[in-house]
């Protein structure tokens, strides 16, 4: 599929001979590089080269942003099932300290603040004295498909895998609360996680959420993600679970809940993660946007995950087309499909909702007459009428949801 | 559920994680469920027999072509992060680099003069530069 302009990292500018390279890379020692049981080609950062995949621990192949801090892009055949595997949801750290061991016997969620009883509350003690809930929802990187935006940003480079559906069993937010008794006068409850700065001078990684949103009951604390413990990467042991809100907010390896009476005010609040207060977070690269809020609900969108990259079109002959589709929770009401660059649109099949958080599949038959390329597009609306963009850009590369559009050759 | 039978289950997930390198499992859910269950009681049980989860991140980082401006990049920028920070950007202007240089000095505390700022401004351009005047960046990803 020859689909939007591929982002090779650092495409073509490293030319260096190859005795160079043989020298560079003897200096830095090529065993440990290659004993460390990925595909990763240790000078992928040197030369042109398609894109890097990456084994991480408790983690299946996927494709490599970066290593410290990881950052992880699910490949898109994944999205075939509904419930993203463990092995392959995407990662997202900010800070190079993530945690890379966990002691169950020491190991406490600290509850505290603007509360009447402060909480320490084990693994153990979250699992058999509150009431579990499970939810499918969407997990979405703000920055999912940023590599798209023209005139391209700066920041993770993703294509549209920073994005995951998962099963999150484990408490909420609100149970927990209400054991420790918020006073009066709550305004923000702050998320902090094990991850720490490499530098002092670098502001920690805490995000917070309104009080009612955070007493919402949806809003939740997980120690399990599809029916299993969370992988490392992905948080282990407990992960913030807020539906239908971009990533930023879900906090990984969650330690310190504190209630606090008045808005938290840090780097990662007031300078990071804000988009321009106006539709659909979009401004011109000439005037950017003096007024901006922090990032909240996703948009709607939608992404194809058939057919295959490599699949061969032939004409007369049908195929499938599919992909998924989700919004902030209202719910998935329609989806369109175009097979002539948008010139027409028919509707797409949508498969049973999931859940109200979920994403939701849809597909359509395609039987594609002549030889010749192909524009294939789809557009999701919501329950609200919210449909995706026609274009948009932000500083940030945030909320990415034009409509998206893969040419196909037919042969 | 034994001890023994958890630290079984255990040992042959890691044995599988450790093995590495294989493709990914695509087993069902429903056949998978009872051992789901099992892996949450090994893994998040206080009492099971390993209570204490580790991992060992994979060292993956890319070497860069020699330039001015090199060593102040080794020096100031790896110690926070990977190099591939700079290998996954697209060509940016210098006024893009600039600022980018600048955020991690000012935002960040990055510990580099306003000399090593250039120096490195200049060395990321030559190895990642366009012509033009471009954007500055902004904060958050």
């Amino acid at each position: 599929m020859n689909r939007e302009p591929t982002n090779v990292a650092g495409g073509g500018i490293y030319s260096i001979s190859r005795r160079r390279l043989l020298q560079l890379l003897g200096s830095t020692g090529l065993a440990a590089l290659a004993s460390s049981c990925s595909r990763v080609n240790p000078a992928a950062g040197i030369l042109a080269s398609p894109t890097n995949l990456a084994r991480f621990p408790e983690k299946a192949e996927m494709i490599l942003l970066t290593d410290r801090p990881p950052q992880l892009e699910t490949p898109i055949h994944y999205f075939r099932q509904d419930l993203t595997p463990n092995e392959a949801f995407f990662v997202r750290w900010h800070l190079e300290g993530i945690p890379t061991s966990v002691d169950l016997r020491t190991f406490r969620l600290n509850v505290s603040g603007h509360v009447r009883q402060p909480l320490q509350l084990s693994i153990d003690e979250l699992r058999s004295q509150f009431e579990p809930i499970s939810i499918v929802a969407v997990n979405q990187c703000s920055g999912n498909s940023r590599s798209f935006f023209e005139p391209r940003v700066p920041g993770g480079q993703w294509k549209h895998g920073a994005v995951g559906n998962g099963k999150w069993t484990g408490v909420p937010v609100k149970s927990i609360l209400d054991r420790a008794q918020v006073r009066p006068g709550a305004v923000d409850v702050s998320f902090n996680g094990l991850d720490a700065p490499p530098l002092p001078s670098v502001s920690d990684f805490v995000k917070a959420l309104s009080i009612d949103h955070a007493r919402d009951g949806e809003v939740m604390i997980a120690y399990a993600m599809n029916d299993e413990p969370l992988p490392m990467v992905n948080g282990f042991p407990l992960r913030l679970v807020v539906p239908g809100w971009y990533g930023t907010y879900w906090v990984k390896a969650l330690s310190d809940v504190t209630v606090l009476p008045l808005a938290l005010s840090n780097f990662w609040t007031d300078k990071a993660y804000r988009i321009p207060n106006g539709p659909n977070g979009t401004e011109s690269p000439k005037d950017l946007a003096k007024d901006t809020v922090p990032i909240n609900r996703f948009n709607v969108r939608s992404i194809f995950v058939r057919p295959d990259p490599d699949e061969i079109l032939h004409p007369g002959t049908s195929i499938e087309i599919e992909g998924i589709a989700f919004d902030s929770g209202y719910g998935i009401r329609r989806v369109e499909v175009s097979t002539d660059g948008g010139a027409t649109w028919a509707d797409a099949r949508l498969d049973p909702e999931i859940g109200k958080y979920s994403w939701r599949r849809w597909r359509t038959s395609w039987t594609p007459g002549n030889r010749g390329q192909y524009r294939l597009m789809a557009r999701a609306t919501n329950a609200m009428g919210e449909t995706q963009s026609k274009e948009q850009w932000n500083r940030s590369g945030f909320m990415w949801n034009v409509v998206q559009q893969v040419d196909v050759k037919v042969g | 559920m034994a001890p023994k039978t958890k630290s079984a289950i255990l040992s042959l997930g890691l044995a599988a994680l450790l093995a590495g390198c294989g493709h990914p499992s695509n087993i069902s859910k429903d056949a998978d469920h009872g051992v789901a269950n099992a892996k949450i009681e090994s893994m998040l049980d206080s009492r099971a027999d390993s209570v204490v989860h580790t991992i060992v991140m994979p060292h993956d980082e890319p070497v860069f072509p020699p330039g001015p401006g090199r060593d102040e990049f080794v020096a100031a920028c790896v110690v926070c992060h990977s190099p591939r920070y700079i290998t996954m950007q697209p060509r940016f202007s210098r006024t893009t680099w600039l600022s980018e240089v600048n955020k991690m000095k000012d935002t960040y505390g990055a510990h580099i003069s306003d000399e090593q700022v250039q120096r490195i401004t200049d060395y990321l351009f030559s190895i990642n530069g366009k012509a033009g005047t471009g954007h500055k960046g902004a904060y958050g990803e």
